[in-house]
């Protein structure tokens, strides 16, 4: 069961188009793990089209009837095919299944690197200059305490993490900003997640300070 | 809500509710649509036209306060619905909702040209509303042939025989689903229900067994 959810504004923007590239992203594979949100994008999307579609506007200066005659003569905008992508990819010996959208953007997926703390990163090529990337945390494996200059969402994809507040699981959707300060860590079972991260993180304990120089390396 | 937006929107709302109330029923503009695809019927898009065109100019408008900019986003939508109306399930969603997002696809789109690499990842990509779907994978199952295979075969045992047999033709003989119907003498339609009805059981067996 999907416990942790994005909220009815980012379910709005999403529907509406008007999120960043990263964030769309992560939303959109959430909502393909998820019915409940599904339907909350199908209402938001009806709302929307209902409210944004009821004025009319005459034009100035475009000219529909040469616009109608123009559209019976054009040519066909060329076919999208739909293509049948092999959904898993294999990590450490093991297989994990992608949500829908992920599978289609696998081609964009970088390769994997090892970063500190028993993790492995790939870049999600989304060719904007945001950050999207996959994170796997192997079994026992723990990111230092650290706070977040910009907006961090992790979604899990598969297995399970947790930090001081909570536990969360495949399909949960996690939105932290500087106001949070957590250290995620994963026990018994090893964890793949989709983190878009708007600005480096910022460690704050111990020895880990010392990773902060860097950490735009590590995680960005 | 319907309220509070008639009361949002005054006069224009009342005037333009008046004028295509009758016109303006799902039903009547998913008549409207298929139309347009079974019969490449200019009349039935003539109507659409204008119905959608001046609310997609007032959308457009808004959203890029340039109204160019926005009779291009009205041509691109547009363009997309004459040739691509077969697309259009009025189970999933009113005709409305549907040229919304095709429009909303598009402004993304839009937003993004400016910078524009090979690489970005588009509207499609995130929505696939316009894409051609294979109809025994209309939902979003995305298994390839190769996965399929070794995913299912212990699966595969379970489906009835009816089932199983044209799943095998298609997947493993690579038949398409016409010549399945007349290899074994059964209607299309059959066949793609039976299709659909295996994916499907495949698909929960895979799910509840991941």
């Amino acid at each position: 069961m999907i416990k942790f959810h994005p909220n009815d504004q980012l379910i709005e923007k999403y529907a509406a188009g008007s999120l960043c590239t990263a964030t769309s992203v992560a939303v959109a594979t959430h909502v393909d793990m998820c019915s409940r949100c599904q339907q909350q994008v199908k209402d938001a999307e009806e709302i929307m089209a209902r409210r944004v579609l009821q004025d009319i506007r005459t034009p100035r200066s475009a000219n529909l009837e040469a616009m109608f005659e123009q559209i019976i003569e054009s040519r066909p905008p060329k076919e999208l095919k739909q293509e049948q992508v092999d959904p898993f990819i294999s990590l450490e010996g093991k297989k994990f299944r992608l949500p829908s959208t992920l599978a289609r953007q696998k081609h964009r997926i970088g390769h994997w690197s090892w970063v500190p703390g028993k993790m492995m990163k790939a870049h999600v090529d989304i060719g904007e200059q945001e950050t999207l990337d996959l994170i796997y945390m192997a079994e026992n494996s723990k990111v230092p305490e650290h706070t977040h200059r910009g907006q961090e969402i992790t979604l899990v994809l598969n297995g399970v993490f947790n930090d001081e507040k909570n536990e969360y699981r495949d399909g949960d959707f996690v939105l932290l900003d500087k106001k949070h300060t957590h250290t995620p860590e994963t026990q018994h079972e090893d964890c793949l997640t989709l983190a878009s991260l708007d600005a480096p993180l910022y460690f704050t304990s111990g020895i880990a300070r010392l990773l902060n120089p860097f950490s735009n390396l590590f995680f960005k | 809500m319907q309220v509070a937006q008639a009361r949002n929107n005054g006069k224009q709302m009342k005037r333009s509710a008046i004028a295509d109330s009758a016109k303006c029923s799902a039903e009547y503009l998913s008549g409207l649509l298929s139309k347009v695809a079974l019969e490449q019927s200019r009349a039935a898009f003539s109507e659409l036209f204008s119905y959608f065109a001046p609310r997609l100019l007032a959308y457009g408008t808004r959203q890029f306060g340039n109204e160019a900019i926005a009779s291009d986003l009205v041509q691109e939508t547009m363009t997309n619905v004459w040739h691509k109306a077969h697309l259009f399930k009025a189970d999933k969603g009113s005709p409305t909702t549907w040229i919304f997002t095709i429009a909303r696809n598009i402004r993304f789109d839009f937003l993004r040209k400016n910078k524009h690499r090979m690489n970005d990842l588009s509207a499609d990509d995130l929505w696939p509303i316009l894409a051609e779907t294979n109809e025994s994978f209309d939902d979003d199952v995305s298994l390839d042939q190769t996965v399929l295979l070794q995913e299912i075969q212990s699966y595969y045992a379970q489906l009835p025989d009816n089932q199983r047999i044209v799943i095998e033709k298609i997947y493993l003989e690579g038949k398409s689903q016409q010549e399945v119907s007349d290899a074994l003498e059964i209607p299309l339609g059959t066949v793609k229900s039976r299709t659909r009805l295996a994916l499907q059981k495949l698909k929960e067996m895979i799910v509840s067994h991941d």
